[in-house]
């Protein structure tokens, strides 16, 4: 078992009146991929949404509890929440590449960041972040066109690409296969299962499939609380807990 | 299983394969319990009938066999669903082969005289009787998802390893008696062995059971009676 590197202390978190996630306690393995499953409004896209402060510009998110990462905590308004985020990427559900070129996608989040102040310096960059992201030989010979050209699995591997040029530590995937094919989806998923060699990796997915054939680790959350956790392999195959065991044969509602 | 799938046609193919599974065991059962009639009575007429059912329990088994795929395809089974899906596999595997011992002692019954001594067929009937209970003990522990049941099977086999050897002493008695009776004493040797290995698939359906209940095998070796030496 690898080291906790995100841990959550019951955390809990309310969009106006209405209260998201109840009390998550919640390890997260370094270098390890983790799934988060459960039905839609469970409270898994706003649990991995508190690891990156994505819910600070939801005004009425509020936020109690804690959320660690390397024992530090996240939640403390001193911290600065651009470095957090260049710590922890984020892949979204639709690909959305900005209205750039595929170079200028990758090498914006460095620049901002001060990272890459050569031209050289960005080049190694943009190539070692699509190299990671298994895309570079697809796209070296046209860097210069628009990422919003690509096809979609291309576009996702692009934001992935993005993810990694700012050398994050934690990388959060908020259903990342769900509108692509299943060809591009099993590149992404090779791609995360390489990737996780670097990066500790948080997935949010609907497909139990991909759940099993990706992570390592499994968390079930029902009505913002997180029911059951535990390897990958155990939930699948004999979870503890009657609800887990009915939301992933089916057996739900 | 609890409660239903939320696909009804789901639920539906699941039910149908573990009733195709219980069908399987019950002609299983029916088959043994011939077979071993036909060797006991040394009924040569029921022969035929017992190789032909041979057939339907292969049918079953096909026919499983393509049930399983189509559901681990359709979809993609997982925790009891999985497991139950795995553990049917495997029970017909079992059933099948329990049905060709059934048939292969069937077949033995040809050679055998009308004449056997009374104890040599009490012993082998007291061999076969618990082989039956045995199996009747396992489908029922697997169409009411009795964990405890199946354990109870699985731990009882040794008793069937005694019956097996003290089984197997009277006909090797029989035998040293008379150079005569070697024939068909060595089909009664074969006919006990089967029997004895009947056995043992029906303790592997115990442990089948066992683990679509609870997700795990059983832990251990299970006990072992005495056995002649091969």
């Amino acid at each position: 078992m690898n080291n906790v590197k995100i841990k959550s202390k019951n955390l809990n978190v309310y969009y106006g009146e209405k209260q998201a996630l109840f009390d998550v306690n919640l390890d997260l393995n370094e270098k390890e991929v983790t799934a988060l499953i459960g039905p839609s409004g469970c409270g898994k896209s706003t649990f991995i949404r508190c690891i990156n402060r994505m819910n600070d510009v939801i005004d009425i998110c509020k936020v109690s509890g804690n959320i660690e990462i390397d024992g530090v905590e996240i939640n403390d308004k001193n911290l600065d929440v651009v470095s957090l985020r260049e710590r922890v990427g984020m892949v979204f559900q639709k690909p959305n590449p900005f209205p750039k070129s595929i170079y200028d996608n990758i090498s914006y989040g460095p620049k901002i960041h001060g990272k890459g102040e050569t031209k050289s310096e960005l080049d190694e960059i943009v190539e070692n972040s699509l190299k990671k992201a298994a895309l570079w030989e697809e796209v070296k010979d046209r860097l210069d066109e628009p990422g919003t050209g690509l096809s979609g699995g291309q576009q996702q591997r692009l934001c992935i690409a993005r993810a990694i040029s700012v050398n994050p530590e934690v990388i959060l995937m908020d259903e990342p296969c769900s509108a692509l094919d299943p060809i591009a989806t099993a590149k992404i998923e090779e791609l995360i299962d390489e990737l996780k060699k670097t990066y500790t990796i948080v997935i949010v997915t609907h497909s139990m499939a991909q759940a099993v054939r990706v992570s390592q680790k499994t968390g079930f959350f029902h009505l913002g609380k997180l029911i059951e956790v535990g390897k990958t392999e155990k939930i699948f195959k004999n979870p503890d807990n009657k609800m887990t065991q009915d939301y992933i044969t089916g057996r739900f509602g | 299983m609890s409660n239903e799938h939320t696909v009804k046609s789901y639920e539906e193919e699941l039910r149908y394969l573990i009733d195709s599974v219980i069908k399987m065991g019950s002609l299983t059962e029916s088959q043994l319990v011939d077979s071993m009639d036909a060797v006991i009575k040394v009924d040569k007429d029921s022969i035929d009938k017992i190789i032909k059912s041979d057939d339907e329990i292969n049918k079953f088994r096909s026919k499983i066999d393509t049930q399983i795929m189509t559901l681990l395809v359709k979809r993609a089974p997982m925790a009891i669903d999985l497991r139950e899906t795995i553990s049917s596999l495997k029970i017909s595997q079992d059933l099948e082969r329990i049905g060709d011992l059934s048939k292969s002692n069937a077949k033995k019954v040809k050679p055998l005289p009308l004449d056997l001594p009374e104890e040599l067929l009490g012993n082998l009937k007291r061999l076969g009787d618990l082989v039956i209970k045995q199996l009747n003990d396992v489908l029922d522990s697997y169409v009411n998802k009795n964990y405890d049941k199946a354990k109870e099977v699985w731990e009882k086999d040794e008793q069937v390893d005694d019956l097996t050897y003290i089984a197997m002493e009277s006909v090797i008695d029989f035998l040293s008696k008379d150079k005569k009776n070697l024939d068909f004493s060595t089909h009664l040797i074969f006919a006990t062995k089967n029997l004895e290995r009947a056995g043992d698939h029906i303790t592997n359906i115990a442990e089948s059971i066992c683990f679509l209940i609870k997700g795990e095998y059983l832990k251990g070796s299970r006990p072992k009676g005495k056995v002649i030496q091969q």
